[in-house]
């Protein structure tokens, strides 16, 4: 109401405040005075238009260095070579684009370091128009937003689009030039709204966090993990040290959480969502509030696991075993654009500003992590690194495979096997004794007869004077009554 | 470094400090500002999840402060990560077990750490905690004030058992810091009127007439 009464001194014809294109609806100077519907059809026209006319440049191009070649070599295999160069370089870039999204929709799923993903798939084309609808989106919110303040929305409003259209122009510079820039933009209107608007600083603070939300979702594309910085090699270094120490138990670092209670591994499985979850926001605000969520979680398991209020000696190192549990993705990259890019009165001394300087923690003890540091002799850890060997088979039943249970039950059922194969052996190493015991015996029990046999040899004299014999000697044979005969006497 | 200084000159803004907690662990870091911020000790109706990051509001002679303190893991394996803590604090509460002489020296070493990397722009107070248990004392009451009085740190005794010398330590604490703010404004206002000195300034236009018909479009359709 009071903004009418305002510009009671402008006259503007009915017409200029129309949508260009004559659709009846009300045109918007933000949209090149279309209205909302128009200027996305503008928009993606133009856009269309954009990519249809790159794609027949680079056809050109094609076309003229293949010419250039045919004429100038004979050679058919430098032809083919050049082709498969630009082939090369127009993958790449698809697989840069779609490694991010695809990292967030398999950010749930992954417990653990695991590996890239190198396939090569055409970008689906609603990436790039999604990008717009949700700047678009948030632009139509810091316009409704700013309604609200009237003219000092509106002088925020001139502010910030003079500050991104500047921001273009420093496309080429240093990634810290654009941030000091930035941080002396949030200064400068924070205080600006202080002393000249007399906005009350809680309101400020509520102003300072659209504004943000607004340019740094249009600035987005062109400041996280910029090509003029060595952040996405720092990104794989982490990535690829925190693979390296997928052996790292919660006994080494001494975390207070025990994930056997299902309440408390539910809580470390939300953490670690929360935490990869970071890389899929866009304000540095938002991204914040992942950490603060991941945070919240770990001092809930550490509640119930420990029954009293968490201390920063219980909370960091459950932090890093989350974050090696995570991977989370671009984990260097994220913390550079939250350190360039936002709000420094929130990173400084509020609570999220607390959870980011312990991440900061967690990942620099990470990348110093030594024998020392997990209490390990240095042998054990250089063991452990080179995959000798791990502490998991070592202590296999202290340690408890926090995943879920379907693994632990499955490290169970693998120790029943191996014990059973063991039985198995050491029954067939004792049928196989047996039969060998058996084997001799016999042996033995054949040799034993045939020594005896040997000893005494069976002498079967041939029987000279049967029966007579016996007798012969006996002289007075003739002596003897002559046997009885028998007699049948008729009864 | 302009954002943590915090000190609004402007009547009715607000001090914002932050306060970090070094010592080893077991000397009783955590009791102390649970003790402070929520009046309960080893209580199992501490309402807070966690004890890591706690604020109090403070109404000193009609200034207001808001105080964030930031606990800090102690143990050894985490010493060389100070430094990402205690940046762009106004205050260190450095604790020690007066029952355990190491702990003691523990002390000793962070106060070198803060001076090096902090100068003199940090107000320091040493804490010699648990003196409930006074017969057990190992480490000297003299000894300890010397020292710090010879860095430049104002020296402590409470228990956060039996609640004592906690309010005193944080109330001693936030006027010396708002003393060291108040330098600090008053030797920026010198130089210029923004607090960034460091920083370069924006350009901000300062057009009125032109902002109405620029805003206009996007206002006049609600």
């Amino acid at each position: 109401m009071s903004l009418k009464s305002e510009r009671r001194g402008i006259h503007v014809d009915q017409s200029e405040l129309l949508c260009k294109k004559g659709c009846g609806y009300y045109g918007n100077s933000a949209w090149q005075g279309f209205c909302s519907k128009c200027w996305r059809e503008e928009y993606h026209r133009a856009r269309q238009k954009q990519i249809q006319e790159d794609w027949e440049l680079a056809e050109r191009l094609q076309r003229e260095e293949e010419e250039a070649f045919a004429s100038s070599q004979s050679n058919q295999g430098a032809q083919s070579l050049t082709f498969s160069k630009f082939e090369e370089k127009k993958t790449n870039e698809k697989t840069r684009k779609v490694t991010t999204v695809k990292k967030f929709f398999s950010a749930s799923s992954r417990v653990g370091s695991k590996k890239e993903i190198p396939e090569v798939k055409a970008p689906s084309p609603s990436i790039n128009r999604q990008t717009s609808i949700e700047t678009d989106r948030v632009s139509k919110e810091f316009i409704e937003f700013l309604k609200t303040y009237h003219k000092t929305g509106q002088e925020i409003y001139k502010q910030t689009k003079l500050f991104l259209e500047a921001m273009h122009y420093k496309r080429e510079l240093s990634i810290e030039e654009q941030s000091e820039f930035t941080q002396d933009f949030y200064q400068n209107m924070a205080e600006r709204m202080q002393t000249r608007g007399k906005v009350p600083p809680e309101r400020v603070e509520k102003i300072m966090d659209q504004i943000e939300k607004y340019i740094m979702t249009r600035l987005y594309k062109h400041v996280f993990c910029p090509e003029t910085t060595d952040d996405e090699k720092k990104d794989l270094a982490i990535q690829k040290r925190i693979r390296a120490l997928h052996w790292v138990t919660p006994q080494m670092l001494c975390v207070p959480v025990n994930e056997e209670i299902p309440e408390v591994s539910d809580m470390v499985v939300k953490a670690i969502t929360d935490i990869i979850e970071m890389d899929s926001k866009r304000v540095p605000r938002d991204k914040l509030g992942c950490i603060t969520r991941c945070s919240q979680h770990i001092f809930t398991a550490i509640r119930i696991t420990k029954s009293e209020p968490a201390s920063a000696d219980d909370f960091l190192p459950t932090l890093i075993y989350i974050v090696l549990k995570g991977n989370p993705p671009r984990l260097q990259s994220n913390i550079q654009y939250i350190t360039r890019f936002c709000n420094p009165s929130r990173l400084m001394t509020g609570e999220d500003g607390y959870y980011f300087t312990n991440l900061c923690c967690a990942v620099a003890f990470i990348e110093k992590l030594d024998a020392q540091s997990l209490n390990l002799s240095q042998e054990d850890f250089d063991r452990y690194m080179s995959g000798q060997t791990s502490p998991r088979k070592q202590e296999s039943e202290a340690w408890s495979p926090g995943a879920c249970l379907g693994v632990k039950q499955m490290y169970k059922n693998l120790d029943l096997l191996s014990q059973l194969n063991e039985r198995q052996e050491r029954i067939m190493s004792e049928a196989k004794k047996l039969e060998k015991d058996l084997i001799d015996w016999t042996d033995g029990i054949a040799k034993e007869v045939q020594d005896i046999v040997e000893k005494y040899p069976l002498d079967i004299k041939p029987p000279n004077q049967p029966l007579a014999a016996i007798d012969s000697e006996n002289v007075e044979n003739d002596k003897l009554p002559p046997p009885l005969q028998p007699q049948v006497y008729a009864g | 470094m302009a954002a943590a200084g915090g000190g609004g000159a402007a009547a009715g803004r607000a001090y914002s400090f932050k306060v970090v907690l070094l010592g080893e662990g077991c000397v009783g870091k955590t009791s102390l500002v649970l003790r402070y911020c929520e009046n309960k000790f080893n209580d199992k109706h501490i309402t807070t999840l966690q004890a890591s990051f706690l604020t109090k509001k403070l109404n000193i002679g009609g200034k207001r402060v808001n105080l964030a303190i930031w606990d800090t893991a102690g143990q050894e394996r985490f010493h060389a990560l100070g430094p990402i803590y205690y940046r762009d604090s106004n205050g260190a509460i450095l604790v020690y077990d007066i029952t355990d002489e190491d702990s003691f020296q523990k002390v000793k070493n962070w106060v070198k750490e803060l001076r090096k990397m902090l100068g003199n722009e940090i107000c320091l107070c040493i804490v010699g905690n648990k003196i409930d248990l006074e017969r057990e004392r190992h480490v000297s009451i003299q000894e300890a004030e010397s020292y710090a009085e010879s860095v430049g740190a104002k020296h402590y005794h409470t228990s956060a058992k039996q609640n004592k010398g906690i309010e005193e330590l944080f109330l001693d604490l936030c006027k010396r810091m708002i003393e060291t703010a108040q330098v600090d404004e008053r030797a920026k206002g010198n130089g210029s009127s923004q607090p960034g000195t460091t920083r370069r300034g924006v350009q901000i236009i300062d057009d009125e007439p032109q902002a109405q018909s620029g805003g206009g479009g996007c206002c006049s359709s609600g």
